[in-house]
């Protein structure tokens, strides 16, 4: 427990625990202290990547069946509380640098942006989309994976999506992944790593299998830098490693190189 | 459910090796991946089932401790699944059905396997099979989970013997986020479906066969009359059924 009062106004950073002040965490929420940047929910996010006022929401998922997992239902119900939102996955129409793109983003706060029934068929609702309007994907990633409580509905949305990503590459339309802390587990599996770009956020850490798993079958001591997006960049798993500064122009950098494509 | 895993987990559970040698005949397998080298814990290869040419690829446990470690215990690593591939392109370049055989546990849990890519070598079989222009059939044999099941699994018949299970993760793994919300293991498959029966009643096991009597025949059976099933159709329609199949599956719980 922190010694602080009970405010919103502190909060401590999950990198080297000091007590930062809401005003001191700034237009980025990164820590003025190490440098570390504060996990985004969806809205945060997508202030930080689209043109102001330009994001339309896409209708929302209609949720025809609830798993009965014991204890999920309260679960779920905590986390809408805490984060205002329905599910860990918001999609819509948005511009960025004054460019048009279908934009989905998952989000850590929200059970951490597990993939489940609902959240993979909004990221499939997406990609249709992106598909009807002949508009580019960016799928901005945070997730621990498959969530356990859907069960075997949770791995099948893995093989849907792809299923659906994969008319995106015959129809000629760019899809792009930005994979922000964390992005772990089955998601890494299907859509994240399969975009024609994919680019980590500084510092994200990026992987299939669990540290903890990991350590628990190998005796030997972790690399220093295991499953960070620096060490993936390096192994030649993504394109660019971007600050989040930068994501926005890079990004409408990126998209601007389309108004050079031949149209038949 | 712990009955079925002691089953399926038994050292003289019908293996892939078993399955090879009685149904298919002439069984040339492929080696390595030719980029980082072979993994033997997936067995991947082409011969003749009842004269008709086709690509299998099966996982091995082992049964002996040596072979089980010789195996990595079933858990394939990236050059298997990039054998898988090889396998596949070597079906649809003849137009030969693809055939596999599920047993193996979750992720390969090493910092090998994550430096060698296993997340996009396992999204690329998924792929791969998704979009398959021949007929797949899958076949647990015992135990998949996870993406590296699913990758092997994406087809267009499933057929799985009743003490096979299918999940997201392991029962034991799922046992642990439950934390006392259900005591006995038993009660684990009405929760969440994982097993041959209830994922029938889902909607996504085709076949379900029996654990009494020849079970290779009895799969010898299944397999000749899917196989005659699926060869009826087009290739546009294969890629059809198995696409939809899944996805009208996920859109009964949302769309
Ligand atoms: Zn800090």
């Amino acid at each position: 427990m922190s010694h602080l009062p009970k405010s919103n106004l502190w909060q401590t950073c999950s990198a080297c625990k000091r007590h930062v002040h809401q005003g001191q965490w700034g237009e980025f929420n990164i820590c003025p202290y190490c440098g570390h940047y504060q996990r985004l929910n969806a809205d945060q996010r997508l202030v930080l990547l689209t043109d102001t006022k330009s994001f339309t929401a896409l209708p929302p998922v209609n949720i025809k069946q609830q798993r009965h997992f014991p204890g999920y239902t309260v679960k779920l119900q905590e986390a809408q509380e805490k984060t205002g939102e329905t599910e860990a996955f918001l999609a819509g129409t948005a511009a960025i640098k004054q460019q048009k793109v279908v934009i989905g983003v998952m989000d850590s706060q929200f059970m951490m942006g597990t993939l489940n029934t609902v959240v993979g068929a909004g990221i499939r609702q997406a990609i249709r989309t992106a598909l009807s309007q002949r508009l580019p994907l960016i799928l901005v990633i945070a997730s621990g994976g498959a969530r356990m409580q859907e069960g075997i509905l949770s791995l099948l949305q893995m093989n849907t999506i792809l299923a659906e990503l994969t008319k995106l590459n015959e129809a000629g339309i760019l899809t792009i992944s930005v994979l922000t802390d964390p992005t772990m587990g089955g998601v890494t599996a299907s859509f994240a790593l399969e975009s024609d770009f994919v680019f980590a956020e500084q510092g994200a850490t990026i992987g299939f299998a669990g540290k903890r798993v990991i350590q628990q079958t190998n005796s030997a001591a972790l690399p220093i830098d295991f499953q960070t997006a620096e060490r993936l960049y390096r192994q030649g798993f993504l394109d660019a490693v971007i600050k989040r500064e930068n994501l926005r122009t890079y990004l409408g950098r990126l998209l601007m190189i389309q108004a050079g494509d031949l149209n038949e | 459910m712990s009955d079925a895993l002691k089953v399926i987990r038994s050292a003289d559970r019908i293996g892939t090796q078993q399955v090879i040698a009685q149904l298919i005949t002439n069984f040339f397998p492929l080696h390595g991946d030719r980029v980082s080298g072979d993994d033997p814990a997936l067995t991947v290869g082409t011969g003749l089932f009842h004269q008709r040419a086709v690509v299998v690829a099966g996982v091995n446990r082992g049964a002996t401790l040596e072979e089980r470690q010789r195996y990595h215990f079933g858990a394939v690593a990236p050059a298997g699944y990039r054998k898988f591939i090889r396998g596949l392109e070597l079906a649809e370049k003849f137009k030969r059905p693809v055939i596999t055989l599920i047993n193996m546990p979750g992720a390969d849990a090493s910092v090998a396997a994550e430096d060698d890519g296993q997340n996009l070598a396992i999204a690329d079989a998924i792929t791969k099979m998704n979009g398959l222009r021949v007929p797949n059939i899958a076949v647990f044999l015992g135990e998949g989970e996870s993406g590296g099941a699913l990758a092997l699994a994406t087809s267009n018949r499933l057929i799985m013997f009743t003490n096979s299970l299918y999940s997201v993760a392991s029962p034991e793994a799922i046992q642990t986020i439950l934390k006392g919300h259900v005591a006995a293991k038993q009660t684990l498959d009405h929760i969440l479906p994982m097993q041959a029966a209830a994922l029938k009643k889902l909607g996504l096991t085709d076949v379900v066969l029996p654990e009494t009597g020849d079970l290779v025949q009895s799969l010898d059976n299944a397999l000749q009359q899917q196989l005659a099933q699926l060869s009826k159709l087009s290739t546009a329609e294969l890629i059809e059924q198995r696409q939809n199949k899944y996805l009208e599956l996920v859109a009964q719980f949302a769309e």
